[in-house]
């Protein structure tokens, strides 16, 4: 298994961009990435992959106008063709009346987000991983999954100084147990280090659901009270966060929350930040301009107070930037990449035994905008779907597809629950959320399975 | 780099392998957004690696490095094979595969103007031109403008003696035009939504969108959207313009015969699929009307190769004729797997570190007759949709819902009032076997669509479309 090239080896081959002549300025963004994934279905391993690479993304600034080139041939001279070629970019456009500089020096707070472990993972430690989940299924399921560790460092260097260099780890677990009769459960865990990741305990979850799905029946779509588990209020916050936080949307009024800082957008139990400094979620101390990343509250109490930004959508707002900015040219702006919604003190039971006749979801399946203003979005139900009524979980349900506003929902949240769980989105980006039961969730058609 | 690629299948046999393929990829891109007659993004990158591909008693494996030393190379092919042993922990049927004729071949995609040799200067001045051109337009907030090239070469080599070496190159862009006011936001796109409409082709394929000439239009409908009304809810006649057409395609049948989803290997997750292997020759798809092709030899396609990435020759495949389900798209261990003598070329990585998965190639419903205006004019009341805005479909590829960028009332054959916030949803054989109005050759359009999602870790596959507006009954629109 490869190594850390470290911080002095980036230093050196970034140098080489960093001194290109006729320029105004140079950052340099460099990532190396390696691991592997050893991905199941129908109970066997049928692709197991492993992969390294090295990215380098130069951006260069003369008079104000912006280039930017990438590549991923890591050494003095790859480093020097990137700026060169980022250099020529930047002669033919015009300048960026908003480009705010480069990030000053600053220090980065300190960082404990690698794991040996994770970065040293064997294909023989994740078959095994895998092969204990599948003990765990009774006789007629099968499972479906993937079971990833990944390692990467990140280093951003630019003419004004700043030099910042961490490295990350990152391992999960994922399976879709299929059972008899048309029964399906999910299950997942995903950090930052390999012991916490227990395959037989996700194994056990994800056959439970699968067992108790079993032939479920057709439900009319409608209006429903939810127990809505940890990973299907992951998909309500992230598209949140997407189509709401950003603050080039905000600025620019396409934001569902723009003009709305400061009133109440949510129940006031409701409370969203994000904090990659937590050493509960994955994450990175800084961001890919370089700007060392703090915790920013989004909603708190159910009130919107900002969201976050990156050095040019602050100079666009005249606010600071956030820590919040994304690889360049990035047109769409910054994203909070570290989301929590803070937990509450109902446990998931005594959600279910709050409600009269509603829906426990499991999670949600590609889920999409429908239209970002009014923060509403479409999805399906999946992995596991059961109706209750009067405070008892009464049968399986054929799945269903929602088309709610998330704020709307947030809205109408009256319980929260005590317990968080870290959901995956894509690299880097992650939500620990709580499950929440929501008094109205409005199912506009229905599958036939 | 075929030598370096086959100095990979030979470690990887020295290793244990019984079979070993290795990829060599080099893909290069270009990006460039402007808005405001302003730019937004301007970017080039490059990236090389190789990837090999074994299969050690019946499994596989597959490692990829951006290190291109032999020696690197040489670990790399024998990390593979380990990978490949441990797959073996847990018991399984060994993956079988279908013959290829391995094939010794050169290939490039046709073009007429290399696109990455035309000036900067002169990609910048079309784009701010489009904005100007939109921000004339009183009332429109946002102009932009975008143009993507791609160029990637493979360099395949196989331990049954292949040995291809191809490149493709695509170009594209677009314009979109944003209205923002009264606590509403409108787009329109030109010709398509998601940065616009890409092909297998050079800088011609850019001169030809019309992307100046057509952006007072695109940025006019966007204001008018703001003022416009909801699209109303009720069950209707639906007619979608050939680029949603084209998406829709994709979710709901593209989709759904990828034998591999069929066969529960994408189970975990974007799901599996509702057809069976028996459902060939039987399954009623959809109306006699409807028949659907993926053809990777088609000029011009996202989805055009001469070689998929095991080596197998591009083919044209019949996957829905007059209606019935006929074929899936296959791979050699699928093809396998249900019984086919071959497999029907589908296999494609997203770069040099991906493992090949099935993709769909140009999947494309056939055209029959008459325009758009024919199709509008030959409907009473109903509702006329156009440009993608949003997908989603559920684990099965049964219940989808689409939402577009604008839309129009149908009345007595002629489109009157505008509506904003459109969308429909329906369970994907009703909707198809619905179709009573498939246009002709003279609006079909081989559309791209550039980000289809697939496989664990994920890939971006550039995959193609060809598409004519369609007509569909008894469809719910306006879902809220």
């Amino acid at each position: 298994m490869p190594g850390l090239i470290g911080r002095d080896a980036f230093e050196r081959v970034a140098a080489a961009a960093l001194e290109l002549p006729g320029v105004d300025g140079v950052e340099v963004l460099f990532m190396h990435e390696w691991g592997g994934l050893t991905r199941f279905a129908s109970s066997r391993i049928h692709q197991s992959t492993w992969r390294e690479d090295t990215a380098l993304r130069v951006r260069v600034v003369r008079g104000g106008r912006i280039g930017v080139a990438a590549s991923n041939a890591f050494s003095p001279e790859g480093a020097r063709a990137a700026a060169e070629s980022a250099r020529e970019m930047a002669s033919v456009v015009s300048p960026d009346p908003l480009f705010p500089g480069l990030a000053p020096p600053a220090p980065v707070p300190e960082h404990d987000g690698f794991d040996e472990a994770v970065a040293g993972a064997s294909p023989e430690l994740r078959a095994r991983g895998v092969a204990d989940l599948v003990a765990q299924l009774p006789a007629g399921c099968a499972a479906a999954g993937a079971f990833e560790t990944t390692a990467v460092e990140v280093g951003v260097a630019n003419t004004e100084g700043q030099v910042c260099w961490a490295p990350t780890t990152q391992a999960s677990l994922t399976t879709v147990v299929t059972g008899p009769d048309g029964g399906s459960g999910f299950a997942e865990v995903f950090g930052r280090r390999l012991e916490a990741v227990d395959p037989a305990a996700i194994g056990r979850r994800a056959a439970d659901k699968a067992v108790r799905s079993a032939s479920p029946r057709p439900i009319e779509p409608g209006e429903y009270e939810v127990v809505l588990e940890p990973n299907a209020v992951s998909t309500l916050v992230g598209f949140l966060a997407y189509i709401g936080f950003g603050g080039r949307a905000l600025v620019e009024g396409r934001s569902c929350l723009s003009g709305k800082e400061g009133q109440r957008v949510a129940d006031p139990r409701i409370t969203i930040y994000d904090d990659a400094l937590s050493p509960e979620t994955i994450g990175l101390p800084f961001d890919f301009e370089g700007t060392p990343r703090r915790r920013v509250d989004l909603i708190r109490g159910g009130v919107f107070l900002d969201g976050v930004y990156d050095r040019r959508t602050a100079k666009q707002a005249g606010k600071e930037s956030t820590g919040h900015a994304l690889p360049p040219p990035n047109p769409e702006g910054p994203f909070p990449l570290n989301l929590f919604m803070a937990p509450g003190d109902a446990g998931l039971e005594e959600m279910v035994a709050a409600t009269r006749h509603g829906l426990l979801v499991t999670r949600f399946h590609y889920s999409n905008i429908v239209n970002p203003i009014e923060s509403s979005i479409t999805g399906m139900t999946r992995d596991g779907t059961w109706l209750i009524e009067d405070g008892e979980v009464r049968h399986p349900v054929v799945n269903l597809r929602f088309t709610q506003s998330i704020l709307e929902a947030l809205s109408a949240v009256s319980m929260v629950g005590r317990d968080t769980e870290l959901a995956s989105e894509f690299f880097f980006s992650a939500s620990r959320v709580p499950a929440l039961k929501i008094d109205r969730f409005r199912f506009t058609s229905r599958s036939d399975h | 780099m075929l030598e370096l690629a086959k100095r990979a299948v030979e470690a990887a046999r020295a290793a244990g392998a019984d079979y070993a393929d290795a990829r060599y990829v080099r893909e290069e891109t270009e990006s460039l957004t402007v808005r405001n007659q302003e730019m937004e993004g301007i970017d080039r990158t490059s990236s090389e690696g190789l990837g090999v591909r074994v299969l050690v008693g019946g499994r596989w494996g597959f490692a990829a490095t951006s290190r291109l030393s032999e020696a690197e190379v040489e670990g790399t092919a024998a990390l593979a094979a380990e990978i490949a042993r441990a797959a073996a922990r847990l018991p399984g049927d060994p993956v079988r595969l279908v013959e290829v004729e391995p094939a010794t071949a050169h290939w490039h995609s046709p073009m007429r103007t290399d696109p990455f040799h035309v000036p900067l200067e002169e990609k910048v001045a079309l784009l701010v031109e489009a904005t100007r051109r939109m921000q004339q337009v009183q009332g429109l907030t946002f102009a932009e403008a975008m143009l993507d090239l791609f160029r990637r070469r493979i360099v395949f080599a196989s331990s049954e003696g292949a040995a291809i070496d191809q490149t493709i190159t695509h170009a594209g862009g677009g314009i979109e035009a944003t209205a923002v006011g009264d606590g509403e936001v409108q787009r329109r796109s030109f010709p398509n939504s998601f940065r616009g409409h890409l092909a297998a082709a050079g800088w011609e394929h850019i001169e030809k969108l019309g992307l100046v000439e057509e952006a007072e239009r695109i940025a006019t409908e966007a204001v008018e959207l703001l003022r416009a009304k909801d699209c109303p809810s009720e069950v209707t006649t639906l007619v979608l313009d050939s680029a949603q057409l084209a998406l829709q395609i994709h979710e709901s049948i593209g989709h759904a015969v990828e034998l591999d989803r069929v066969l529960g290997m994408e189970e975990a997750y974007a799901g599996s699929s509702f057809l069976r292997p028996e459902d060939r020759g039987t399954l009623r798809y959809a109306s006699e009307l409807v028949s659907i092709t993926a053809d990777a030899t088609l000029p011009g396609g996202l989805g055009s190769f001469a070689y998929d990435d095991e080596g197998a020759p591009a083919q044209r495949v019949p996957v829905i004729v007059d209606g019935v389900f006929h074929s899936f798209l296959s791979s050699r261990e699928t093809a396998a797997a249900i019984g086919e003598p071959g497999s029907n070329a589908t296999m494609r990585a997203d770069g040099w570190w991906s493992l090949p998965l099935i993709r769909m190639t140009n999947v494309s419903i056939e055209p029959r007759e008459g325009t758009l205006a024919d199709i509008i004019g030959d409907t009473r009341d109903g509702i006329f949709m156009a440009t993608n805005r949003s997908w989603s479909i559920d684990d099965k590829r049964v219940n989808f819902q689409f939402g577009c960028e604008i839309a129009w009332r149908i009345e007595r054959g002629k489109l009157t009032e505008m509506y904003r916030n459109p969308n429909y949803a329906g369970i994907t054989t009703e909707f198809w076997r619905s179709c009573d109005a498939v246009g002709g050759r003279e609006d079909w359009t081989l559309w791209g669509t550039p980000n289809c999602g697939k496989g664990q870790p994920p890939q971006t596959a550039r995959v193609g479309h060809g598409a004519a507006p369609a007509r569909f009954r008894n469809v719910q629109v306006g879902v809220r």
